[in-house]
C-alpha cells in the first residue's frame, strides 16, 4: 500500500519534470520564433539541425572543453576540500585562510588570464587553472559550514573517549559535511564549464569558448545556441549526476542540532575589536608580500604584472594619482549600482522559490529544469540576448547579476531547507500544523546558515557578473575599464582596479559575515564552537 | 571495373597529395631554432601569409621552427612578447605606442596593414557613406574606441556631439535589431559576416577619410633587434614570400586556413570574402614598389598625426625598418 502510493508518487514527480522540460522547450520555441531575424536567438529545431549538421566540430569541441573544466573541477575542489581540512583541524588558521581564499576568488578573470597564459604557454593551462578558480571557494564555503553542522553533545561523546580533532572529523563532521558538499559540488559543475570556456579567450586552439566568440561574431545565432545549449546540456547532467549521488550516500534526515545561542556581544570588547585590526594588518601585509613574492619567484616582467609599489605609486604618489583615482573610483561607482539591487535580487529570488517549493512541492517540476537551464546556459551567450531585451541600461546588468547569483543561492536553499532536523518535522506533522507553519518555524532556522555561506559567496559571484557583462556587453563600468586598460597595456589601471575591486569584495564579504554571526549566534550557534 | 578504377583515382591523388607535400616540406637540413609568432586573434585568413610560410617551409628554410599562438578576446599580444615567449607580435601602431608609452621596448619591423580596417557600417536604407553623414546617427562601438570617432571627427569637421555613441557588445547583431544605426568595426570582420548572412551593407573605410594608423603591425623589443637579428630577419622573409604567396591565390590561401584548423570553426565563404576584402588593405603601390611591410617617412608622419589625435605622442623611431631592408635588400 505504502510501496504503491510511493511509486506513484515518484511517478507523478518524474511526469511533472518531463512537463517542466517540455514546457522549457516550448517557451524557448516560441522566443526564438517572436525574435526570429534580429539574429539572437535560435530555436532548439535549428539547434537540433545544426549540431546534426556538424556533430564532428561540435563532438571535438565539446571534447575539449569538458577535458579542461573536469581537470578544473577536480583540482578546485581537491583544493577547497584540503582548504576546509586544514581549517577544521587548526582553527587558529581559519581566518587567515579564509581571507585569503576569497582574496584568490575575487581576482578578476581580465586580470589573471593573460598572466597564466604567460606563465603556462600554449596548451590547457589557462583553461584548467581559470575552472579550477571558479570552483574552488563554492565548494570550500558550504563545506566548512557542513563540517561544523553536527550536534554538540556528539564531539562530547568523541572527547569523553579521549579522542581528538581527527575522530571528530572522521566519525561525526564527514557525515554532516556530505549534504553540504554535494551542493557545493552541484554549484561547481556548471562554474567550471564556464570557467573553461572563457580560459579559452586567453588564446587557445580548440574548445566550446574559441568556437562561441567565432559564432557570435560571424551572426551564425544557430552556431551559438547550440554552443550554449551543449554547455547547458552538460552542465544539467553533471548537475543530476552529482545529485544522484550525493542521495546514494546520504543516511537518513539529519540530527537536531542543539547549541546554545553564543552572545555576539563579546566580540565587541575592545580587546577583540584590537584583535581584529591586529589580524587584519597580518593579512594585509601577508597578502603584500605573496603578490611580490609570486610575481618576483615567477619572474613576472614589471611591464604587465605590476606590484604593490607600483600601485601605490599609481594611486597614491603619482603627479597624475587624482586623475587615476577618479577615473577607477567613477567606474567602480558604476559596477556598484549594478551589482548591489542584481545581488540582492538574486538572493531574495533564490531563497524564496526555494521556500515556495518546499511549501508546494510540484512547483520543483518547472521551477528546477528552468533554473539549472538558466544557470548553465554560459553567460558570455546570454548576455547580448538579455540586454536586447531588457535594454542597455541598468536592468540588464541586474538582471544578468541576479541570474547568476539565484542559483548558487537557491540550491544551498534548498539543500539548507531539508536540513530541519526530522525529529522536529514529526513533531510539527503529530501536531498536523501547516506547511506554512513548518516552513517558518523550523526549516527557515535550519536554511540559515546555508543561505548565509551563500550570500557570502555571492559577494565575489556579483561582482564577476557584473564585471563580465560589462565587459562583454555593456561596455561601462570597472569590467570594461579593466579591459581597455589591459589592451592600451595600461597595467598600473589595471592592477589598481584588480587591488579596488579585490578589496571591496572583501569589505561586502564582511559585513555579510558580522550580519550572519549575530543572526547565527541565535538560530546556529554550532556554527561558532 | 568500377572498384579499380576508384582505387587508381584514388592511388593517383595519394601520391599527387604526397608529391605535393614533399614539394611544400623540404626536410630540414640543419637543426630549428624554436621561434614563436604571437598572433593577435584567433586563427583565420586573417593570418594567412604565415600560414603559407608554416606550410611551404619557407621558414624552415631559414633555419627556424616557427610556432603560430593564437590571441583571444582575452589574449593581449604585449605581455608575451615583453617576457620574452613570443620573439614578435602582432599588434596595431596605436596599441603599440600605448605600450612603448607604459614602458615596453618596442619597435614596428613590419606593417603588414598599410591602411587601418576601421570602418562605418550601415545598412542601405540608412547608410553612412561618408563622415558627415554620421551626424545625428546612433553608433554602435565599444566606449574605448571613442577616441577613434573622435580623431575621425576631427580630420573631417564633424561634430561628434551630434552623434549618438552606444556602447555595444562586438556583433552585428545591434545593428540588425535595430538598436543603433552604424557600428564601428573592421571592414573583414562584421560585414564579411553580414554579407555571409544575405544583409548587404554600407561600408566607409576610415582611412580614405584621413584616419592614418597602421595596423596588423609586427613588434618586436629592442633586445631582440639586437641580439636576435638573425632569427627577426628569417621569420620576416618568410612572413613577406608567405603574404606574396597570399596575394597571388586568396582562394588558395582561404582553402589553407579551413584545411590547417578544422577545430576552429572556420567557413570557407567568410574566409574567402575575407581574404579578398583584406588585399587593398595589405597591398598597394608603396608595396608594389618597395616589397611587401614597406613604409616611408611620409606614411610614417601621417601615423604621428593621426596617433596624435589619438592622444599618443610618438616619434618616427617607433618604426625601425632595418629587418626590412636586409629582407628586401635595399
Amino acid at each position: 500500500m505504502i510501496d504503491a502510493t510511493l511509486a506513484r508518487l515518484t511517478a507523478s514527480g518524474r511526469l511533472g519534470s518531463v512537463n517542466g522540460i517540455l514546457l522549457v522547450f516550448a517557451g524557448w520555441e516560441l522566443s526564438a520564433r517572436a525574435l526570429s531575424g534580429a539574429f539572437l536567438l535560435a530555436s532548439p529545431t535549428e539547434v537540433l539541425a545544426y549540431l546534426a549538421q556538424n556533430p564532428g566540430l561540435m563532438g571535438r569541441a565539446l571534447a575539449a572543453t569538458l577535458a579542461e573544466a573536469a581537470a578544473g573541477f577536480v583540482i578546485g575542489n581537491l583544493a577547497a576540500m584540503a582548504l576546509a581540512l586544514i581549517v577544521i583541524l587548526t582553527p587558529r588558521l581559519e581566518r587567515t585562510i579564509a581571507a585569503l581564499a576569497l582574496l584568490v576568488f575575487c581576482l578578476p578573470l581580465v586580470a589573471t588570464g593573460p598572466i597564466l597564459r604567460v606563465l603556462f604557454g600554449p596548451g590547457v593551462g589557462p583553461q584548467v587553472t581559470l575552472a579550477a578558480l571558479a570552483v574552488y571557494y563554492t565548494t570550500f564555503v558550504p563545506l566548512l559550514v557542513g563540517l561544523r553542522a553536527a550536534p554538540a553533545t556528539w564531539f562530547d561523546v568523541i572527547r569523553s573517549y579521549g579522542r581528538g580533532r581527527w575522530t571528530e572529523l572522521v566519525q561525526v563532521r564527514a557525515a554532516a559535511a556530505l549534504p553540504y558538499l554535494v551542493a557545493g559540488l552541484q554549484i561547481a559543475a556548471p562554474a567550471a564549464i564556464l570557467g573553461a570556456m572563457v580560459g579559452e579567450f586567453t588564446g587557445a586552439e580548440r574548445g566550446l569558448g574559441v568556437l562561441t566568440i567565432r559564432a557570435m561574431r560571424g551572426l551564425d545565432v544557430p552556431g551559438t545556441w547550440s554552443l550554449a545549449t551543449l554547455a547547458a546540456g552538460v552542465s544539467v547532467a553533471a548537475y543530476a549526476g552529482v545529485g544522484w549521488i550525493g542521495r546514494q550516500l546520504s543516511s537518513g534526515p539529519p540530527p537536531v542540532i542543539l547549541a546554545a545561542p553564543v552572545s555576539p556581544g563579546g566580540a565587541v570588547g575592545p580587546r577583540r575589536v584590537a584583535g581584529g585590526f591586529a589580524h587584519l594588518a597580518l593579512i594585509a601585509v601577508l597578502v603584500l608580500a605573496l603578490w611580490t613574492g609570486l610575481m618576483d619567484l615567477f619572474g613576472l616582467n614589471p611591464f604587465f604584472a605590476k606590484r604593490p609599489d607600483d600601485v601605490w605609486r599609481f594611486l597614491v604618489t603619482a603627479p597624475q594619482a587624482a586623475e587615476h583615482r577618479a577615473t577607477l573610483f567613477w567606474a567602480l561607482a558604476e559596477t556598484m549600482a549594478v551589482t548591489l539591487p542584481g545581488y540582492f535580487a538574486g538572493l531574495a529570488l533564490g531563497a524564496l522559490i526555494a521556500a515556495a517549493i518546499v511549501l508546494v512541492p510540484p512547483i520543483a517540476a518547472v521551477a528546477m529544469p528552468v533554473a539549472v537551464a538558466l544557470r548553465s546556459v554560459p553567460i558570455v551567450t546570454t548576455a547580448p540576448l538579455i540586454i536586447l531585451l531588457l535594454g542597455r541600461g541598468a536592468l540588464g546588468t541586474i538582471t544578468l547579476v541576479a541570474v547568476m547569483i539565484f542559483f548558487p543561492t537557491f540550491v544551498a536553499c534548498l539543500h539548507g531547507l531539508r536540513q530541519a532536523p526530522g525529529q522536529v518535522i514529526d513533531v510539527f506533522d503529530s501536531y498536523a500544523s501547516s506547511r506554512l507553519q513548518r516552513l517558518m518555524l523550523a526549516q527557515v532556522p535550519a536554511m540559515l546558515p546555508a543561505f548565509f555561506a551563500a550570500a557570502r559567496m555571492a559577494v565575489p559571484a556579483a561582482i564577476l557578473a557584473a564585471t563580465v557583462v560589462e565587459w562583454l556587453a555593456t561596455g561601462i563600468g570597472v569590467g570594461s575599464l579593466m579591459a581597455l586598460s589591459a589592451s592600451l597595456s595600461d597595467y598600473g589601471m589595471l592592477w589598481s582596479a584588480v587591488a579596488v575591486v579585490s578589496l571591496t569584495a572583501c569589505t561586502l564579504y564582511a559585513g555579510v559575515a558580522r550580519l550572519e554571526r549575530a543572526v547565527l549566534a541565535v538560530y546556529a550557534s554550532e556554527q561558532f564552537a | 571495373m568500377t572498384k579499380i578504377g576508384l582505387t587508381r583515382r584514388h592511388l593517383l591523388a595519394l601520391g599527387g597529395a604526397g608529391a605535393a607535400a614533399g614539394l611544400m616540406r623540404p626536410a630540414p637540413l640543419f637543426a630549428q631554432t624554436p621561434v614563436t609568432l604571437q598572433l593577435s586573434w584567433l586563427h583565420s585568413v586573417q593570418f594567412a601569409g604565415s600560414y603559407i610560410a608554416q606550410e611551404q617551409g619557407l621558414w624552415a628554410d631559414e633555419g627556424l621552427e616557427v610556432a603560430l599562438t593564437p590571441g583571444g578576446p582575452n589574449a593581449p599580444v604585449e605581455p608575451p612578447v615583453v617576457a620574452g615567449q613570443a620573439l614578435v607580435g602582432i599588434s596595431a601602431a596605436d596599441y603599440t605606442a600605448a605600450a612603448v608609452e607604459n614602458g615596453a621596448p618596442f619597435k614596428i619591423i613590419l606593417v603588414a596593414m598599410q591602411k587601418n580596417p576601421f570602418t562605418i557600417a550601415s545598412l542601405p536604407g540608412n547608410p553612412v557613406r561618408e563622415p558627415a553623414d554620421l551626424v545625428g546617427k546612433r553608433i554602435g562601438m565599444a566606449l574605448a574606441n571613442t577616441p577613434v570617432l573622435q580623431a575621425l571627427c576631427t580630420l573631417n569637421g564633424v561634430p561628434i556631439e551630434e552623434i549618438e555613441i552606444v556602447p555595444t557588445q562586438y556583433s552585428a547583431a545591434p545593428l540588425l535589431a535595430g538598436e543603433v544605426d552604424c557600428l564601428l568595426c573592421w571592414l573583414t570582420d562584421l560585414p564579411v559576416a553580414m554579407a555571409i548572412q544575405g544583409v548587404d551593407s554600407v561600408t566607409m573605410l576610415m582611412a580614405d577619410y584621413g584616419y592614418a594608423v597602421h595596423s596588423q603591425t609586427y613588434i618586436a623589443t629592442e633586445d631582440s633587434l639586437a641580439n636576435r637579428r638573425n632569427e627577426l630577419v628569417g621569420l620576416i622573409r618568410g612572413e613577406v614570400e608567405g603574404w606574396n604567396a597570399y596575394r597571388q591565390d586568396t582562394d588558395a590561401a582561404a582553402a589553407l586556413t579551413v584545411a590547417k584548423f578544422p577545430d576552429a570553426g572556420l567557413d570557407i565563404e567568410t574566409q574567402r570574402l575575407q581574404a579578398e576584402l583584406q588585399v587593398p588593405l595589405m597591398f598597394s603601390d608603396l608595396t608594389e614598389q618597395h616589397g611587401f611591410g614597406w613604409w616611408t617617412d611620409e606614411t610614417v608622419e601621417a601615423n604621428v598625426e593621426t596617433l596624435a589625435l589619438l592622444g599618443r605622442q610618438v616619434t618616427p623611431d617607433l618604426w625601425d625598418r632595418s629587418i626590412l631592408e636586409e629582407v628586401h635588400g635595399s
